[in-house]
């Protein structure tokens, strides 16, 4: 990780934050909960690629502490931020290109490996996140295939087009 | 210490995310009011099931004190039932003092026998003299000559008792005699083994005349002094009548196989010295 990683990615918290907490989680109230815009794990998928997993699963953790706080469902964002904090370096693993990670890409950034691989890589991950969210927001394995999943999928469908079009925006490189 | 920090080296990923699910699950299911609802249910359900599963293994754990309770249950049992046939002969006794009232308001006029539950530790099936030790002795009431039973069979006649263990011939050993009879006809013989094959026992002494017929049931006659009367000893396999005898030659299948024999009930007849010493006092009279 070099010097300068830690303010691009103060500002993606606070300004994701502020965008979640503030205006998409009034979405989801209005949708019955169908539609979930997340975007607060863009945060996590672009901290630094050699960050210590501990410390993403603990800004994961802390990130949804705070969403939490927003939307008064204390503990529902904070587990599932930790979770996609530690399924990440799975997915960032399984996705490495050849060679593996050499630290002169610093961040899962389109900049650095292509709109391909970046569609890939956040496609595996919001939909990773969506379905521990909304398992453990149902707290139970029965309505998996009536609530769970098409809930997931609905909120997948409608978070990645906002997910491309932030990324084209910003175009982050570090 | 170093081990902690390796482990954590390591595995420091998968430990934080535990201990950050550990304290989101905690605050989701004490702050927001879905989760705990279905939190309270989910943990009744797990406990009643974990619960259950714990009952169940308790259950066959003690599956075998279960077995040592109803073997001695049952023990008590035979000695009732064995107690009451003897009860039921038609006779009274004008010494009053040996009467006891049962459990179904008859009179016991004579409790004969006292039956022990033990099990076969030591069996030899395959020479000419076969003997079988079993795991109680003289400190649980087991006297020489009393007879060894199984559920399906006779067994043996215990000879010899330590203070735990008892030996007993087994009915595949030459001087082991059992006064007994074919179910339906009031003739007594002697059944044996005649050292031949051990699938088989001998029956002898039965009249000739008797339309004896193979898988008639033989059982133990009402003059043993060793046997409750009327326990199965075997089936017969053959009967024939050798040349210039008056007695038949009954070949019989003893309904308890004495090499697979384990769980057996020794039953002692409390009068059986009394009455051999009656015999021989009389013998020696003569």
């Amino acid at each position: 990780m070099k010097g300068n990683w830690f303010f691009p990615n103060l500002w993606r918290f606070l300004s994701l934050l502020a965008v979640q907490g503030l205006i998409l989680s009034g979405i989801s109230y209005n949708t019955d909960g169908y539609i979930s815009l997340l975007l607060y794990p863009l945060f996590i998928l672009l901290l630094p690629i050699l960050m210590p997993i501990p410390i993403v699963v603990l800004a994961g953790f802390l990130i949804g502490v705070f969403v939490d706080s927003f939307t008064g469902t204390l503990g529902l964002h904070a587990s599932t931020g930790a979770f996609s904090g530690y399924v990440r370096a799975l997915i960032l693993d399984r996705f490495a290109p050849q060679g593996g990670y050499t630290g002169k890409e610093p961040i899962a950034s389109p900049a650095y490996f292509g709109w391909r691989w970046f569609l890939s890589v956040s496609g595996v991950f919001f939909a990773v996140h969506l379905l521990w969210y909304f398992s453990v927001a149902y707290f139970t394995p029965v309505y998996f295939f009536n609530k769970i999943l098409p809930q997931a999928a609905l909120s997948w469908l409608s978070t990645m087009p906002v997910v491309m079009v932030l990324m084209r925006l910003f175009y982050p490189k570090n | 210490m170093y081990s902690i920090v390796q482990l954590f080296v390591r595995h420091g990923g998968l430990i934080t995310l535990v201990i950050a699910q550990v304290i989101s699950f905690y605050l989701m299911t004490s702050q927001n009011t879905p989760q705990r609802e279905i939190a309270r249910l989910s943990w009744g359900w797990y406990s009643n099931w974990l619960l259950e599963w714990r009952n169940r293994w308790l259950d066959y754990l003690s599956l075998r004190d279960e077995n040592i309770r109803l073997k001695m249950e049952n023990a008590q049992l035979r000695t009732q039932l064995a107690n009451l046939r003897a009860s039921e002969t038609p006779m009274r006794d004008t010494v009053r003092r040996q009467e006891a009232p049962d459990s179904l308001g008859k009179k016991l006029i004579r409790p004969e026998y006292v039956v022990i539950s033990a099990r076969v530790v030591g069996n030899t099936f395959s020479g000419r003299h076969n003997w079988l030790i079993l795991n109680r002795g003289a400190k649980d009431g087991i006297r020489p000559n009393s007879g060894v039973i199984s559920r399906s069979g006779v067994v043996g006649i215990v000879r010899d008792v330590s203070d735990h263990f008892s030996l007993a011939m087994s009915v595949l050993h030459p001087q082991t005699k059992i006064s007994a009879m074919v179910k339906g006809y009031a003739f007594y013989g002697s059944l044996y083994w005649d050292e031949k094959d051990p699938r088989y026992l001998t029956l002898s002494d039965i009249p000739y005349h008797l339309p004896i017929r193979r898988g008639d049931t033989v059982q133990v006659s009402n003059y043993s002094l060793i046997f409750p009367e009327g326990h199965t000893a075997g089936i017969v396999d053959t009967a024939y009548r050798p040349q210039g005898s008056s007695f038949l030659h009954i070949r019989v299948r003893p309904t308890q196989s004495p090499a697979s024999v384990r769980e057996v009930y020794v039953v002692t007849n409390r009068y059986a010295e009394e009455l051999d010493n009656l015999t021989r006092a009389t013998q020696e009279k003569r």
